[in-house]
């Protein structure tokens, strides 16, 4: 699936570099994620995904996170978790009707549903290797 | 409703304005060189609502644990304090308990400088509470296990450190932190020092001077030649002591006072009275605790004060021997520094009374506290 990635120009800094282009390798996933499962619409994911880059960005830099690329899988978690709290939000606010599926999908941990998703992350892994 | 609006109401969305990490510090620079009575709300706002600037604003302050840990100290507990009482989301997701957890460690670490020990363990508690609800809090517990072992080093409590250390030094191995993995294994040398097994402390020190990641951080890099120089004088090999400690001046007075040049000055001390150079080593101690008064470091003022008493009594200076004593005691008493009851303490305020210094109570107290140091 092609996606158009909410990081994009030339970043100056290298580490900034490097960041943004392991968010947008994972950024399909991601999608996945908020628009497949989650039920979030289009415009809605493309916000998330902006605030979702920021903080992953921020993440990288915290002391002890020694590669952005070994941090994947907490801006799984962290793309999980979003979209369940802004789904919750929107359902309980009345601006959306939920379903079974979703009902389902919210009561689950976020961490539990970010470790099915981090199998997917790790075939990706495989498959770049593999290319 | 319109289409916009059902993704605006989000309500923990803040403003997403992104500076590069040299705004950030730049602004964060500005922030912590501007009074705090004169800090602009707009300022203080700016600080709280750009998690950029507030990370800019941690990073300066973990500077300012050698050059400044007062300011440290209390820049780091009124931002904590804001922080908690903000009223309104900070940054994205896990932002808020990330800062909450960083500025309390920032804190406890900065009041272990200043000797405030009951009060660090506090804000560890404080940054423990934090970090745990962060979404990757393993690196970050991991340093504040750090911060609790270099308390109790500072405490004395020299076992648990050697009985904690190996589990830490494990943890950042696996976690990949290599300049802290090399931390740990300095406070695990240090504390062999402080029980008298130099043989096995310089061979770890040596090591630490060798490898790539203590040279590459220049302050570290100072410590360990410092606590190795310590090391060669107090086996006597003061020639080797000295190349180390010319090795490390340069590492260090190019940032000004601070509190490894105090270290070294103090270690320069000790090398000339063990060589019986006492006006020397007298004038070195002086120089020391200059430093550390300009630091506001009471508890090494006070303790380099009984130092000087001694190093003055070995030289027939009774008079200004009791002097320094007198200087001594008060902060000794003030910051709590021996527990309710300690004799020796009597002792020496009951001997300066009688205008004749105790020695072997002035020895006691000050073995005590430097141990402790």
């Amino acid at each position: 699936m092609e996606t158009v990635g909410p990081v994009s120009g030339v970043q100056e800094d290298p580490f900034e570099k490097e960041v943004s282009g392991i968010f947008n390798e994972t950024l399909g996933l991601i999608h996945i994620a908020l628009v497949t499962h989650y039920g979030l619409e289009e415009g809605e994911a493309a916000e998330l995904e902006k605030d979702l880059y920021l903080w992953f960005l921020r993440f990288c830099m915290r002391p002890g996170n020694t590669s952005p690329r070994d941090s994947r899988p907490f801006l799984v978690v962290a793309c999980c978790q979003f979209a369940r709290e802004y789904q919750k939000y929107i359902i309980g606010s009345g601006v959306r009707q939920s379903s079974d599926k979703i009902n389902k999908l919210l009561e689950r941990e976020p961490a539990d549903v970010a470790r099915d998703f981090s199998r997917s992350l790790e075939l990706l892994n495989f498959r770049r290797q593999d290319a | 409703m319109p289409r916009l609006a059902r993704v605006l109401p989000f309500p923990t969305r803040p403003e997403r304005a992104t500076l590069s990490p040299d705004e950030a510090r730049q602004a964060a620079q500005v922030y912590l060189s501007t009074c705090n009575t004169q800090r602009l709300d707009s300022m203080v706002d700016r600080v709280l609502s750009n998690p950029d600037v507030l990370a800019g604003v941690c990073a300066l302050l973990r500077e300012m644990f050698e050059t400044a840990p007062a300011s440290a100290a209390e820049e780091a507990t009124t931002l904590y304090t804001r922080i908690r009482n903000l009223g309104r989301p900070l940054g994205l997701f896990d932002e808020r308990d990330y800062f909450l957890g960083e500025t309390a460690l920032i804190a406890a670490t900065a009041l272990r400088f200043m000797g405030k020990f009951g009060d660090a363990e506090r804000w560890l508690d404080r940054a423990e509470a934090g970090f745990r609800h962060t979404i990757n809090p393993a690196p970050l517990l991991a340093n504040l296990a750090y911060a609790r072992l270099a308390l109790r080093y500072a405490v004395g409590r020299y076992d648990d450190v050697l009985e904690l250390v190996p589990s830490l030094v494990t943890s950042f191995g696996k976690l990949g932190m290599q300049r802290e993995e090399a931390k740990c294994c300095f406070l695990e040398a240090k504390t062999l020092i402080q029980l008298g097994r130099l043989q096995e402390s310089l061979p770890m020190l040596t090591s630490l001077r060798d490898s790539r990641v203590v040279r590459g951080d220049r302050i570290l890099l100072s410590h360990v030649l410092i606590q190795a120089g310590n090391c060669f004088g107090s086996v006597g090999d003061f020639a080797q002591a000295a190349s180390i400690y010319e090795q490390a001046l340069p590492l260090i007075q190019e940032r000004g006072p601070s509190v490894v040049l105090a270290e070294l000055k103090w270690s320069i001390g000790d090398t000339y009275k063990a060589q019986n150079h006492l006006a020397k080593a007298l004038d070195a101690y002086r120089a020391a605790q200059r430093d550390y008064a300009s630091l506001t470091m009471e508890t090494s003022v006070a303790l380099l004060h009984l130092v000087a008493a001694e190093t003055l009594l070995s030289l027939g200076r009774h008079r200004e021997a009791e002097w320094e004593i007198l200087a001594a005691l008060p902060a000794i008493e003030e910051q709590k520094m021996v527990t309710e009851g300690f004799a020796a303490v009597a002792l020496l305020r009951e001997s300066v009374r009688r205008r004749k210094a105790d020695p072997n109570a002035l020895r006691e107290l000050r073995e005590y506290l430097q141990a402790r140091k």
